[in-house]
């Protein structure tokens, strides 16, 4: 909300600075998010009197006028404007003025005549839009003198912040009656000066109030003889300086007292109103209404409206129908001040898609009090104003005058509570001084009733904040607490988590960290199998690519590889560790479960003057595999598989005591076209959540054997679809507990050997705990495990 | 006999000297010493010889095969030296070259600010907490004193799963899943990602948030402030001054905003803190009795604080980052700057 200093005095004393009230409200809970001086820009800027208009011999659109600024002299000014007269005031921009924005003023030729300054529209001079000609001011406004101080530029506007359950300081008053708790004075209410005619409001108008639960409250006052016209300049500042456009006195007086008072106020043509009445009712079957705004509204029985006789005019604290409208021709007035129940106001708004001043205030709740006080200010002002006759009494329709609740506030409590005590008299002052009506009182507590404007307050905890908001956040101690914690593990698996990321940075991996929507479409082009189609989906997605929760990390993955190889970067070996969802068959929340993804592409080990690019293949990631399940400790096996994406005879399945946690493999090519990938990827998927259940086991210590092992290398040449791994195992079986270990340190296919088949080198260790192994028990074992190659697998030795 | 023995000793002796590197000395160790060298054959042989030159002639040997062994020493130390490096017969290494730097990782700057926050509260004797990112209604507003016709719970600002169901838009519900689960004391951290519909160059519609609550007796509003203090000076620097100043939340009372002095101008007012001076950094306050009754806490005995705030806007203003969505576009030229 913009709050004008100036004008906020008119309500409260304010002894202090700019500055010094802008921290003041901020430490009150009124942040200000911006200081605005509108005149800060303006210098040298007079008022002028007009002494003559002159055609401009050479420019149609131009006339030259002699200006007079006083002690300035007389000016010869070029002038586009056409809605002066001679003897007009205006003010007047000398040579060497700035304007809003640092427009400087110079003395320039205008079509060959000298122009010595220049005459100023409202927006010239930052009041409002109006740019249709030059700003005429009162006939006793004195030349020469500061336009500043006279259009009351001088002023300070603070942009507040209001919270959504203070919507009780959205209006000067408002904002006075903190201050005046906070300077220690009081905050004034303007005198209702108003004079009521003979004719009597109720043999003009009535007010029938239909459905009270809606509408508690609804408050007319009859203007007749109303002229409409513009608004005096000052009303017009005030209104511009809190954001406002004037339009004319009757509607920016209504303005004005919603600002002033917070309550909206709505005026009608008292003409065009059928049978001259109000009726307060909900809206029926198909009824619908033109709004202010030009747009037909297509009304619910949900919705109250204000009608006429016949037919709605407004709806109900939101917005006013056009055909009641107040417009240059209207001279009776019916003025609506009312209350309506909050929720309905905020659904209604809602269903029509219509945010205006006045719902969003009856949404927070206006102050069903202030709408009496509202309705006499702005017939006080249109009788000051618009030359208005006030008739004669108030139809004021109030059935069930709502019973306030009570609240009680213990002054330990808030010591308790804040941490700091705080005197018990300096809580009393604090919650009476604003407002609140002392119901009951004793040594240690108070109870109190909420003034009307307060609908904020309905415990103690919300007293104890009004006290340290007056107490002073600044003046509550600073204890660092004694140490708590929580007996229970929330979260046991996350720490393991964040381990394991760091584990794979300091593998040389780069986190990724993607959006988790994802769509089908999106699973379709990575080519995972349909089960990932089972997606939770969203009612309301922010695009038909984010129509889901993600159901794997595989599509991000390789959007990410797309992305980077479309910027040049080609070299990728990364991760993503993150939730992936999957939707409850019951009524449950659906489930998210921890994934591992990681993707290489490109060259593992990068160029380097001393060595050649390593590019990734399978083997870097099942090491990367393998890495990981030493690392948490579990027996993670592989087992060829053929699964979607991958190429055919390149990926594995990953088990956990044979059950399916992931795969890995190379990206088949589908896929890589899919993503516009020229060169092979390689991707692991892993779930991790059975990975992370329960605590990892504590490696024991092996003893180290003191004597030292004796090496043989066996090179066999064994059929190319032989497995590897099945030799090793072989191996170890003959070999028994003497063999510690068996490296395979060469494969090979060529020339050497014959088709179809492979050569392996094995490398076997073998070692006794308790004794040196003698070259004849070696050679014995390595022949024993020999034979068995050879009987099982055709090997021989090469 | 002797005659040969000296030409060996000569010869090896210059080849010895000649060795241009450990490989080639070896051939030449091979060679005078080895199963079939000159210097082997020589003592071999010495059973040949007429018994009485036997004992000078083995002796001679043995003294030749002496020196010719200490020779090889030599040259052995002074080659390996020089294939170190060390020796003044190599060439200086051309170290403005560069280095074989093992593969360098780069965690996401979200997780590492993340683990940062996080340990701190740890030193304050928090624990890890976590809850669902598909929340229900109830945990994400009802239980958290949002009422039902809130503009919150709109689908303009919420993404709905199912009626009831919604991607969460804080990690508060945190809170309440935490204190269902167990007793006072709770003492809890909870990152996580939260969801909103919103998307510009400061609003993501994914973005990371971190939750604190510490719920027993006898915690204050000064605790709150003590606790915080502590964060900002031990996350942002001693030299930041903090503030504590009145706002509003459905879930805390009373509440509050912390704002941190501007990192930019230090508090003396620039455009970076629009003038104020201060940085908004996050909301807390006290726990609201009504969160205790729902979760059948003693709302007169215990008391308790709570706070939460973006981890992104951190990271981005640690970093100078302009626009959050550099965070989750997964960039390689971003993410390997961190």
């Amino acid at each position: 909300m913009r709050v004008s200093l100036n004008w906020l005095k008119d309500y409260v004393d304010i002894p202090i600075g700019v500055d010094e009230l802008a921290h003041q409200l901020t430490m009150l809970g009124l942040e200000i998010e911006a200081i605005e001086r509108p005149g800060a820009d303006i210098k040298s800027v007079v008022v002028g009197e007009i002494q003559s208009i002159e055609p401009h011999p050479d420019a149609d659109k131009l006339v030259v006028c002699k200006t007079d600024v006083a002690a300035g002299g007389t000016l010869q000014i070029v002038c586009g404007a056409k809605n002066m007269s001679v003897g007009d005031r205006v003010p007047t921009a000398l040579v060497g003025a700035t304007l809003p924005g640092g427009f400087e003023i110079t003395k320039r030729r205008m079509r060959g005549l000298e122009s010595c300054g220049m005459m100023c529209s409202p927006k010239e001079l930052g009041l409002g839009d109006d740019h249709a000609g030059l700003m005429i001011l009162p006939k006793d406004t004195p030349v020469g003198e500061d336009i500043i101080p006279l259009l009351g530029l001088d002023d300070v506007v603070y942009d507040i912040e209001v919270t959504p359950n203070r919507g009780d300081w959205a209006c000067m008053i408002g904002v006075a009656r903190e201050l005046a708790l906070l300077f220690g004075g009081n905050y004034r209410l303007p005198e209702l000066r108003l004079t009521e005619s003979k004719t009597r409001a109720a043999d003009l108008s009535s007010v029938t109030i239909e459905n009270a639960d809606l509408c508690p409250r609804y408050i007319g006052r009859v203007l007749t003889n109303v002229k409409i016209a513009p608004s005096p300049a000052w009303l017009c500042r005030r209104l511009i300086a809190a954001g406002q456009r004037p339009i004319n006195n009757v509607v920016d007086i209504t303005n004005y007292v919603l600002m002033e008072t917070g309550h909206p106020l709505h005026a009608f043509d008292l003409a065009k109103l059928s049978e001259n009445r109000i009726v307060v009712r909900n809206a029926k079957h198909g009824e619908t209404l033109e709004t202010l705004d030009e747009q037909v509204r297509r009304l619910d029985p949900d919705m109250l409206v204000i009608a006429d006789a016949s037919a709605p005019v407004a709806v109900a604290g939101v917005m006013g129908g056009a055909a009641s409208e107040v417009g240059e021709n209207t001279t009776n007035i019916f003025l609506e001040s009312a209350y309506f129940d909050p929720r309905s106001i905020r659904r209604t708004a809602r269903a029509l898609g219509m945010q205006t001043e006045a719902s969003a205030r009856f949404q927070r709740g206006a102050d069903i009090d202030m709408a009496l006080y509202a309705a006499n200010r702005a017939a006080t002002l249109m009788q000051e104003l618009a030359g208005a006759e006030i008739a004669d009494g108030i139809l004021d329709e109030y059935p069930n005058p709502p019973t306030p609740n009570q609240v009680k506030l213990r002054y330990e409590r808030t010591g308790l509570l804040l941490g700091t005590e705080v005197p018990a008299q300096t809580q009393k002052r604090v919650v009476t001084g604003l407002g609140f009506d002392l119901v009951l009182e004793d040594d240690t507590s108070i109870t109190v009733q909420p003034p009307s404007w307060r609908h904020d307050v309905s415990q103690e905890a919300d007293l104890i904040e009004e006290v340290a908001r007056f107490y002073g956040y600044d003046n509550i101690a600073v204890t660092v607490p004694q140490a708590r914690r929580s007996e229970q593990d929330f979260a046991p698996g996350e720490k393991r988590l964040n381990d394991l990321r760091a584990f794979l940075v300091a593998q040389g991996l780069t986190e990724l960290f993607s959006w988790t929507f994802s769509s089908r479409a999106e699973v379709k082009r990575a080519g995972l199998p349909d089960s990932y189609l089972d997606m939770v989906s969203l009612q309301n997605p922010l695009s038909e690519n984010h129509e889901a929760m993600r159901s794997s990390l595989v599509p991000g993955v390789l959007a990410a590889v797309s992305r980077n190889a479309r910027y040049g970067s080609h070299d990728i070996a990364a991760f993503e560790l993150g939730p992936v969802y999957t939707p409850a068959s019951d009524n449950t929340l659906p489930s998210q479960t921890a994934h591992l993804a990681i993707v290489l592409s490109g060259a593992y080990t990068p160029k380097h003057w001393s060595r050649p690019p390593h590019p990734a293949d399978l083997y870097d990631l099942k090491g990367l595999a393998e890495a990981i399940t030493d690392f948490l400790g579990l027996p993670l096996a592989l087992e060829t598989a053929d699964i979607s994406p991958y190429a055919p005879g390149q990926c594995a399945a990953i088990l956990l005591s044979g059950q399916h946690l992931g795969h890995l493999g190379e990206v088949a090519n589908a896929t890589l076209n899919a993503y516009e990938l020229d060169r092979p990827a390689y991707v692991l998927n892993l779930c991790l959540d059975p990975a992370l259940e329960g605590t990892p086991s504590v490696h024991q210590y092996q003893p180290i054997a003191p004597f030292p092992p004796s090496l043989r290398d066996l090179a066999l040449v064994v059929d190319a679809d032989t497995p590897a791994g099945d030799l090793v195992e072989a191996a170890h079986s003959t070999g028994g507990k003497l063999l510690t270990a068996v490296d395979i340190f060469d494969v090979y296919t060529g020339k050497q050997v014959p088709d179809g088949k492979k050569s392996i080198a094995l490398s076997l260790v073998f070692q006794a705990p308790d004794k040196t192994l003698t070259d004849k028990n070696t050679d014995k074992l390595c022949k024993k495990i020999l034979r068995t190659l050879e009987s099982n697998f055709g090997a021989t030795l090469r | 006999m002797k005659e040969k023995l000296a030409q060996i000793e000569t010869q090896a002796l210059a080849d010895i000297a000649g060795a241009v590197d450990l490989k080639a000395l070896e051939a030449i160790r091979v060679q005078i010493v080895g199963r079939k060298g000159a210097l082997t054959e020589v003592l071999r042989n010495l059973g040949q010889v007429a018994p009485e030159e036997r004992p000078v002639l083995g002796q001679a040997a043995n003294q030749a095969k002496q020196r010719l062994s200490e020779a090889l020493d030599e040259r052995k130390k002074a080659l390996e030296a020089e294939a170190s490096g060390t020796g003044a017969a190599k060439g200086a290494a051309d170290l403005s070259l560069p280095g074989r730097r093992p593969r360098q990782g780069h965690m996401h700057p979200i997780n590492q600010v993340t683990e940062e926050i996080v340990g701190i509260f740890v030193e304050l004797g928090f624990t890890f907490a976590t809850g669902p990112e598909i929340e229900t209604e109830y945990y994400n507003f009802d239980a958290l004193n949002t009422p039902a016709d809130h503009p919150s719970r709109d689908l303009h600002d919420t993404f709905f799963v199912k009626p009831g169901v919604v991607l969460r838009t804080q990690t508060s519900p945190v809170q309440i899943r935490v204190m269902e689960q167990t007793k006072p004391p709770v003492a809890v951290v909870a990152p996580g990602r939260v969801y909103r519909v919103d998307s510009d160059a400061s609003h993501s519609p994914m973005f990371f948030q971190i939750e604190g609550l510490l719920v027993d007796e006898g915690v204050t509003f000064a605790d709150l402030k003590g606790s915080l203090q502590y964060f900002v000076h031990r996350f942002f620097g001693r030299d930041r001054k903090v503030r504590f100043r009145p706002h509003y939340f459905p879930f805390t009372e009373p509440s509050a905003e912390l704002d941190i002095s501007c990192s930019i101008c230090a508090g003396s007012g620039c455009r970076a803190c629009k003038n104020s001076g201060w940085m908004e950094l996050l909301g807390c306050g006290m726990v609201h009795p009504s969160l205790f009754r729902r979760v059948d806490y003693d709302a007169e005995k215990y008391t308790g604080y709570a706070f939460g705030f973006g981890i992104d806007r951190i990271v981005m203003q640690r970093h100078a980052i302009d626009t959050i969505n550099h965070l989750y576009e997964n960039d390689l030229r971003f993410l390997e700057q961190f």
